[in-house]
């Protein structure tokens, strides 16, 4: 299955709990704003701290969201691409990781040695409930093209597994590379690579 | 590519399907420039689609404004608001009641459309915001499969209604409302005698007359629970209240009728909305809500209008019909109830047990609050809220006023472990209900007249005041703190013991975000007085305001004194030199951090505040109807591009038969739904006076409409199809001419 869903979601998780609290990274998303430091039309800061396991602080544009993502007890950087997404998921998942991987690399760069994600492992998320039920036959359908994908975008075996056992919630696949360590620079190379071959 | 539309085919009830392929519809229209913005707005508006801050295309990051250019460019969705900006939905859940399945849907909805949270409002709807309007037409469809509508949750029509979320399990209520309140949401919905008001209309139901929950005399149509006697039988009622309403002139609602049986409730209804309609202010929106009416004719003429207009409602079965099946109306717990049985206690049970359990006046059963923050909740917590639900209570799951979630019909029995299983979802919090469980609007987060942000400051209080609530004796601990953004209420500021609205005010060449503080409100009573405007203070000064005010209830008050009547008895002007110090406005060289907002590292502007939508569009009634007509033939052109002719001819006809009613409304506001009577009163009216008469064609185009309505042609091919659409186009254009002509004015 290699359908585009409707919204597509990358989580990086980050590697350790930052001394960095929630409400620190609300005026980074502002200035964030005014100087265009990540890509598209930015809207807004939303906060959602309060709730527990959430999406934390949000920064609004108007093709994707950009999370300081509270969920699952992780802690992350979770792009979630909304809008004009290409026809095709490789390309779909190449853009999305792109983008994801920018905006993780410009939150470290504001708290270095504190912020520090692990780009070795991914959250994807498929938010259309109609081409993509959470379901076990849903995942097995799309493991092998998955697996294919995000094989190229990290330049190695990964190992996919279904996030939630929940049938109600979003088809959600964790992806992480065996036995490497997958940095940012090197993620952006084959980001780049990949780019270049299509 | 399977469509939502087509896979819930099946699922969605007709009528509420045939509403959102109308919306959609229009929706295209405007994108095509072919329906007007206003008209556009208000079709929108009630769908519950509300425009959102910055959807002008404009927001001040802190420096300087900036343009926002969204990619559809000029075209909007009404004025000043561009189409693509993220938006808010607004879902009604009619007295706040919904099923554990229905949570699933919205929580889904949350998590595909919006940004993964669900807001519960003071009026018991749900509100996802930051989404976008392409995505609406199938939002809708899938609440609509699930029995859940947003039309008219928005715009100038009977908005949610509301009631106690004890209903049916309380100690004191005369009888359970949740049936009527569901009786009376059926009714209305969609209703004629809805669709013309210059302003919104809320109703809300109450049990009792002493508590808080329904609030009664703060809505538009309030409606309190009673019996009386009658020939030695006791008969069911309610006290009908009219013309309440906050706002920025809040008004106490006056008595209509002391007593209005339940064959009289929906009648009576109807004809205040006629009166509402036909006498209510259509012009200035600041002067249209009904209690202005009610103030301006006095409540004596006003009742003598309502009295009059009874006489000429129509008929309507459906007066009655729902007596028979309030019956029918109940509640199946998920368990039998059972007593606490002993067993330990997990930690923190006691304190939740304390402040958010209620034990039901069936015994073996408690209700029980969950207090959620700021009315938020992600589309992951109900999912498993729903499971929650599904295990303990069943379907018995209410949005409260005071923004939390509800859970009815817990066995007693049960109440340790559903506590467990909230705390591993999040939502274990004590406190509901005490002064941690602050009420708040959205404000300047999302809302375009925001003032200052009531969900930072409430955020701020929240986690100031959890802090240290074990502290605090219960005199301040039952007190009930609401924020407003800005004067317009929506966070009930004027029924608090201390509410806060949004202001602001100029130091040196900044402005700087403030709240008004406003005490002594009362929640009780059905919310029976409101509070006093004391003074405003800077945003960042009101945690100190608040605690230098209950610190001095709890020194000076007297025993058993409450808040209302210590800040009566202390006085304006004792209160105001009270917050004089606060009042301050130092430099912005001197404290930055004041010129800031709470949850908002931006330099404070008001450049951002906008148009708000709460008004709604002021169109006429044609002008709505005409839209309907015009949308009902765009789905006709449709058809006839897919190749279904007879679908294309139905639907067209269909049009023709909505422009003509269209026109008919002008003047006879009865005419009902039958074809017949439609198509013979506009004959009378307008074709035989010739009021319709083209100055070339004459009565050409109506004959086009009386020539289908006679019959459609044995078989339906394509030329065929293509001709109806073309006369419906004209006929169209025909009944708005002449509506110019003979009424002058077709948008307000």
């Amino acid at each position: 299955m290699t359908i585009v869903p409707k919204r597509l979601g990358i989580k990086f998780s980050l590697k350790r709990q930052p001394t960095l609290e929630p409400e620190d990274i609300l005026p980074i998303f502002q200035r964030w704003i005014q100087e265009h430091r990540v890509e598209g039309m930015l809207i807004d800061v939303i906060d959602y701290k309060h709730v527990p396991e959430g999406p934390g602080i949000v920064l609004i544009a108007d093709e994707a969201d950009f999370a300081y993502d509270l969920a699952d007890g992780e802690i992350g950087l979770h792009y979630i691409r909304k809008r004009d997404l290409p026809g095709d998921l490789s390309r779909a998942l190449q853009l999305s990781f792109k983008s994801a991987l920018a905006a993780a690399r410009a939150l470290e760069a504001e708290a270095p040695g504190d912020i520090v994600f692990d780009f070795s492992a991914a959250k994807i998320s498929f938010f259309d409930r109609m081409r993509y039920r959470n379901d076990p036959a849903v995942f097995e359908n799309a493991r092998p093209a998955l697996t294919n994908l995000l094989s190229d975008i990290f330049g190695g075996t990964v190992t996919l597994a279904r996030v939630y056992d929940d049938r109600r919630a979003v088809f959600a696949v964790s992806c992480t590379v065996a036995g490497e360590n997958i940095n940012a620079d090197a993620l952006a190379a084959r980001l780049e690579e990949n780019r270049q071959s299509v | 590519m399977t469509t939502w539309k087509e896979m819930l085919k099946d699922d969605i009830p007709a009528e509420m399907g045939k509403l959102i392929d109308t919306y959609e519809a229009q929706m295209e229209l405007r994108k095509q420039g072919k329906l007007d913005e206003k008209v556009f707005a208000e079709a929108r508006l009630r769908k519950g689609v509300y425009g959102q801050r910055y959807d002008n295309g404009q927001r001040h990051d802190g420096v300087r404004t900036r343009d926002l250019a969204y990619p559809s460019g000029e075209v909007v969705k009404g004025p000043d608001t561009l189409w693509d900006a993220p938006g808010m939905q607004r879902i009604k859940i009619p007295y706040g009641g919904l099923t554990a399945e229905q949570l699933e849907v919205l929580s889904e909805l949350a998590d595909e459309y919006s940004d993964g949270i669900l807001h519960i409002t003071t009026r018991q709807d749900i509100q996802l915001h930051y989404v976008h309007i392409d995505d609406t037409p199938d939002l809708m469809r899938r609440l609509a499969a699930v029995g859940i509508t947003t039309q008219e949750a928005c715009g100038n029509s009977v908005r949610n209604i509301t009631a106690c979320t004890l209903a049916g399990v309380c100690h004191d209520e005369v009888f359970d409302v949740s049936p009527y309140a569901d009786a009376m949401t059926h009714f209305l919905l969609n209703h004629d005698d809805v669709q013309d008001f210059g302003r919104k209309f809320k109703v809300a139901f109450s049990g009792c007359a002493g508590h808080a929950c329904g609030l009664v005399k703060m809505h538009d149509l309030g409606l309190l629970a009673q019996t009386r006697e009658i020939d030695g039988e006791t008969v069911r009622g309610f006290t009908v209240y009219v013309g309440g309403g906050l706002g920025t002139v809040p008004h106490q609602a006056k008595v209509l009728a002391e007593f209005a049986t339940e064959e009289e409730l929906l009648p009576l209804t109807q004809a205040v909305a006629r009166v509402f309609a036909r006498l209510g202010e259509k012009k200035n929106r600041n002067r249209a809500r009904i209690k202005f009416l009610v103030a301006k004719l006095g409540i004596d003429e006003f009742r003598r209008e309502v009295e009059e207009e009874l006489k000429i409602v129509p008929h309507d079965a459906r007066h009655t019909a729902y007596i028979n099946a309030l019956s029918d109306f109940s509640y199946k717990p998920a368990k039998a109830g059972m007593a606490l049985n002993g067993a330990p206690l997990p930690d923190g049970f006691e304190d939740w047990y304390r402040s958010n359990v209620y034990r039901q006046v069936q015994p073996g059963y408690s209700t029980i609050t969950l207090n959620t923050p700021l009315g938020d909740f992600t589309a992951q917590q109900g999912f498993l809220l729903a499971d929650i639900a599904r295990r303990y209570v069943g379907d018995n799951i209410r949005f409260s006023v005071e923004q939390n979630v509800v859970l009815r019909w817990v066995a007693d029995a049960d109440l340790p472990a559903i506590y467990h299983d909230l705390c591993e979802i999040g939502l274990g919090d004590p406190n509901a209900g005490t002064i941690v469980d602050i009420t708040t609007c959205p404000g300047t987060d999302t809302c375009k007249l925001g003032i200052a942000s009531s969900r930072g400051l409430t955020a701020e209080l929240r986690t100031r005041l959890i802090e240290k609530i074990n502290l605090l004796p219960d005199a301040v601990r039952e007190l009930k703190i609401k924020v407003s953004g800005c004067f317009n209420s929506c966070g009930q500021h004027h029924v608090a013991d201390i509410g806060f609205f949004g202001n602001s005010r100029r130091s040196g060449n900044h402005k700087m975000p403030h709240f008004q503080v406003v005490l002594g409100g009362q929640w009780r009573q059905n919310a029976g007085s409101y509070g006093l405007a004391v003074g405003a203070v800077p945003a960042r000064r009101v945690p100190d305001v608040l605690e230098a005010l209950t610190e001095r209830y709890v020194a000076e008050r007297g025993e058993g004194e409450d808040f209302q009547t210590w800040v009566k008895e202390l006085g304006r002007k004792e209160i105001k030199a009270m917050l004089q110090p606060y009042m301050k406005l130092p430099s912005f060289e001197e404290a930055p951090a004041y010129f800031s907002d709470w949850g908002d590292s931006r330099v404070y502007t008001i450049d951002d505040i906008g148009v708000g939508e709460c008004a709604g569009e002021v169109v006429s009634l044609f002008s709505m109807e005409i839209s309907k007509a015009e949308s009902t033939q765009f789905e006709a052109l449709l058809a006839l591009d897919d190749g279904d002719y007879k679908l294309a001819d139905e639907q067209a006809y269909k049009a023709m038969v909505q422009a003509a009613r269209a026109l008919v409304r002008t003047k006879h506001l009865d005419v009902g739904d039958n074809y017949d009577d439609i198509v013979g009163e506009f004959r009378s009216r307008f074709y035989d006076t010739e009021l319709i008469y083209d100055r070339f064609a004459k009565g050409k185009f109506a004959r086009y409409l009386f020539k289908r309505h006679e019959g459609a042609p044995a078989r339906v091919n394509e030329d065929y199809a293509h001709q109806i659409i073309d006369e419906t186009q004209l006929f169209i254009e025909n009944v708005h001419t002449a509506e110019q002509r003979i009424n002058g004015v077709i948008v307000g």
